[in-house]
């Protein structure tokens, strides 16, 4: 079955390379990036690991840091799509958002003082259960549509986004907010130390000496917008949302496929669902963590199925954000896209004689009508887009 | 009770293994792979499971692979490092 | 388009499978267990409804299980079962995506977690915790197991995890994505979901639950699995059709109700919702509540789903446990079947269902 293209109108972002979409981009271009110990939580581990916060953004005090950002990524996003409180409210809106910590009941103080046999305030886990990332956008916006919360580890942005726009084509709303948010922490902090695939110094995605992640945090949203809507209000496609493709390694809790079975399905699967081939596509935004794993398993992907397309990893403007990382990397591809110049990969520098090719080693201009984006997740989870040239400007 | 033994029993309590004892257990079987069957998850287990029980850092995983080959391995990598 | 549950694989604490869950909605009662939970005055027993995996023995070896935690041993349990009941334990599961609902995801995990970091410092936190506390885990666990190849979602939308899902599952198959859905609801009882109900209820809490009671206080909570085994509906044998979903906010507007079907509610004695539910059903119309068979946690709508299922299939309601409260009670005969679910102050679902 082939799937439509579903318009792309407005587009958001807030993370460490900037605190609107034309901030990141300067970001992204300038090759600028700073990454640094956590400022915003405190550690007693003996190794500085270098991360990438959001700087000068305070969240409400009931609201998670987490739905904080997605609101402001989706006001940017809204504003973008020229789409007023009022037209909303006229609308059946849909949101669909990723995320790792945001629906999480994980509060670290809250566990310290009961488990000290104090009974701590609620406030914190009720702070929670208020702040439910797609809830939490759904009621800044007065949206009535239908809520989801995507938990697929560090896909859930790109989920969200393919699941957004397979609402708009199956009529079940006439806009969609999309994409994905997560706040940085302690706890993912720490995780993330635990399995030893974060680098103590700026991350270098496909690098020969890359030694794993940096973490960051942010938000990334897309307003997604059915024909319908969008021919009666004369709104411009930023950029099509054409194909979703998503795949199970069924392999490892934490390891991907050596061979990468499940991205490979999963990039079939988008290319296919629109009928797009592989020698169309201008460029990819990959995962590219960083970590030896993963650049080694889709750097072998990329090779073989996109022999001769430049690909950028952008976590070494952002680090990984998880939950967010599908939803800001989709905002860049279709921002790069649209501008016709991809980036360069920033942390890249030598290239690694056992990995299949290298990123771009300086920005590029690029004249393709479509460009990929693809994430892997914990668990085996693969998801990938395919976006689309929008109408000229 | 020896280091050897000690991590045995740590090895079948924290890394959950069932149907094994620490009796079973024998000194140079290869812990990971054909051995005891533990991965790449219980290797990072592993190196907190050493830090915890016995206060010896393992760094990374380079240094992680020498010492995980074998009961004998491990043991004598903490015998090495205890207390230093 | 309509969906057709081919299969049912449940765990709660009715025991195990189908035939334990429909014989607890036919007797009208389960026998409610506890949770040791610690307080600020001493350890304290926590009413819950507590479901058993020992199930799971059936169907992989123990060995391969160490490092799966509860809540994956309840995702895997109704896998197995849902696949069992679809008689496609053996085939080939090609073509099948996964969906898992969960409320609040391996909250046991994440405490662990947590205890790994307050214990033993901050280089001290555990992988195999960590790994095991994303809310995706349980569908990583199932998809190695089982061996499933196709899209997998894991989607925590709290109380309006299930039917949130379920739009997303119908448009997998809608789109011609997968041919079979593994549909999965879960959530479990851990001390911390038992804390925060001691909290909130305790420490007199009601000996049975009375969701129609709209003023009382009586919510148990509860955990398990129900996993529906759901395809397009292309005339082949099953439970029962699944004619719509719909979910959202209502935001001021009026919900609107098919008037030829039986509305079960998804009510669980917490009073701030009560009353909703109350406001929610017209004058006059059939109304029945099983939450009392599982209990009161996110996941309950997919029971919801499992009990209607087996309804349907019998063209028969089952009496609502706690007695039909202010409503007209369920009819013998049914047809048709709205599952209606009410979250905070304007979410709200309707899933309705009905006879092949």
């Amino acid at each position: 079955m082939i799937h439509w293209p579903v318009a792309i109108t407005g587009l958001g972002c807030i993370c460490a390379a900037g605190g609107t979409v034309p901030d990141c981009l300067d970001s992204l271009y300038a090759g600028r990036r700073a990454p640094v110990p956590p400022t915003r939580f405190s550690t007693s581990h003996p190794t500085a690991f270098p991360v990438f916060e959001v700087r000068d953004f305070r969240e409400p005090p009931e609201l998670l840091r987490t739905s904080a950002l997605g609101v402001q990524a989706a006001a940017e996003a809204l504003a973008d799509a020229d789409l007023s409180p009022e037209e909303l409210r006229g609308l059946r809106v849909g949101v669909c958002v990723g995320t790792t910590v945001g629906s999480a009941l994980n509060d670290e103080g809250f566990c310290r003082a009961h488990r000290a046999g104090e009974e701590p305030d609620l406030f914190p886990m009720e702070r929670i259960l208020n702040s439910n990332p797609a809830a939490a956008i759904a009621r800044a916006f007065g949206c009535t549509g239908p809520c989801q919360t995507v938990v697929n580890a560090c896909a859930s942005g790109t989920d969200a986004v393919g699941l957004a726009a397979s609402w708009i084509r199956g009529g079940i709303c006439d806009v969609a907010i999309a994409g994905g948010a997560d706040e940085l922490g302690r706890i993912t902090y720490h995780g993330f130390i635990s399995l030893m695939i974060t680098d103590d110094s700026p991350c270098k995605p496909f690098d020969r000496d890359r030694k794993g992640l940096n973490l960051g945090e942010g938000a990334g949203m897309l307003v997604l917008e059915s024909e319908q809507v969008r021919a009666r209000r004369g709104a411009r496609a930023r950029s099509f949302v054409m194909g979703y493709g998503s795949a199970c390694d069924a392999h490892h809790l934490t390891a991907p496929h050596p061979d990468g079975a499940g991205l490979r399905q999963a990039v079939a699967e988008a290319l296919a669902c629109c009928a797009v081939a592989a020698e169309r596509v201008a460029f990819v935004n990959a995962h590219g963590t960083g970590t030896p794993d993963n650049d080694r398993v889709e750097s072998r992907v990329l090779a073989e199925l996109f022999p001769g397309v430049p690909y950028h990893s952008t976590k070494g403007h952002t680090g990984h954000t998880l939950g967010a990382a599908g939803g800001i990397e989709a905002v860049f591809t279709v921002a790069c896209l649209e501008r016709g110049v991809v980036p360069a990969s920033a942390g890249f520098e030598n290239v690694d004689p056992e990995l299949a090719g290298e990123p771009l080693r300086g920005n590029r201009e690029v004249a393709g009508d479509f460009a990929l984006s693809q994430s892997l997740a914990f668990g085996g989870s693969n998801s990938v887009l395919l976006f689309g040239k929008g109408d000229a400007e | 009770m020896d280091t050897k033994e000690k991590l045995k029993q740590i090895l079948v309590k924290d890394l959950n293994l069932e149907e094994v004892t620490p009796e079973e257990i024998s000194d140079s079987a290869p812990l990971f792979g054909e051995g005891l069957g533990l991965d790449s998850l219980d290797a990072v287990e592993l190196v907190v499971i050493v830090q915890k029980h016995f206060g010896v850092e393992i760094k990374d995983m380079e240094e992680g692979r020498k010492a995980f080959q074998s009961v004998d391995s491990l043991a004598a990598y903490i015998e090495e490092r205890k207390g230093a | 388009m309509r969906l057709s549950v081919r299969g049912i694989g449940i765990v709660g604490a009715f025991g195990t499978g189908v035939e334990s869950f429909e014989k607890a909605l036919v007797e009208g009662q389960v026998t409610v267990g506890s949770i040791e939970v610690a307080t600020g005055e001493g350890v304290q027993a926590v009413p819950a409804y507590r479901a058993d995996t020992a199930g799971l023995e059936e169907f992989v070896p123990k060995r391969s299980l160490r490092r799966v935690d509860h809540y994956s041993k309840l995702a895997l349990l109704g896998s197995f079962l849902a696949l069992k009941d679809a008689g496609m334990l053996d085939s080939g599961l090609s073509r099948v995506g996964l969906v898992i609902a969960s409320g609040y995801g391996a909250t046991a995990t994440t405490y662990a977690f947590l205890d790994s970091l307050i214990s033993g410092g901050d280089t001290c936190a555990s992988p195999t915790h960590f790994a095991n506390s994303v809310h995706n885990a349980a569908a990583a666990n199932v998809a190695i197991t089982l061996g499933i190849r196709g899209p997998s979602l894991t989607v925590s939308q709290f109380d309006m995890s299930v039917p949130s899902a379920l739009v997303s599952a119908r448009q997998w198959l809608a789109e011609g994505r997968v041919d079979t859905v593994l549909f999965g609801a879960i959530d479990e009882v851990s001390e911390l979901v038992a804390y925060l109900q001691h909290r909130r209820r305790g420490p007199r809490h009601a000996p049975a639950m009375a969701p129609l009671d709209a003023g009382a206080e009586s919510s148990i909570i509860g955990e398990g699995a129900s996993f529906l085994l759901l395809t397009r509906d292309e005339g082949a044998p099953a439970y029962c059709g699944i004619d719509s979903v719909e979910t959202g906010n209502l935001f001021g507007t009026q919900l609107s109700l098919p008037s030829d079907a039986l509305l079960l509610l998804g009510a669980d004695g917490r009073s701030e919702l009560g009353r909703r539910y109350q406001d929610a059903v017209p004058e006059g119309a059939q109304a029945a509540c099983y939450t009392p068979i599982y209990g009161s946690m996110p996941a309950a709508a997919g029971f919801d789903l499992a009990a209607a299922a087996l309804a349907l299939k019998a063209g028969r309601a089952f009496a609502s446990p706690a007695g039909p409260g202010p409503f007209v009670p369920a009819p013998a005969a049914v047809s048709r079947i709205c599952s209606l679910r009410l979250a905070g102050p304007s979410e709200y679902a309707t899933i309705v269902m009905s006879k092949l």
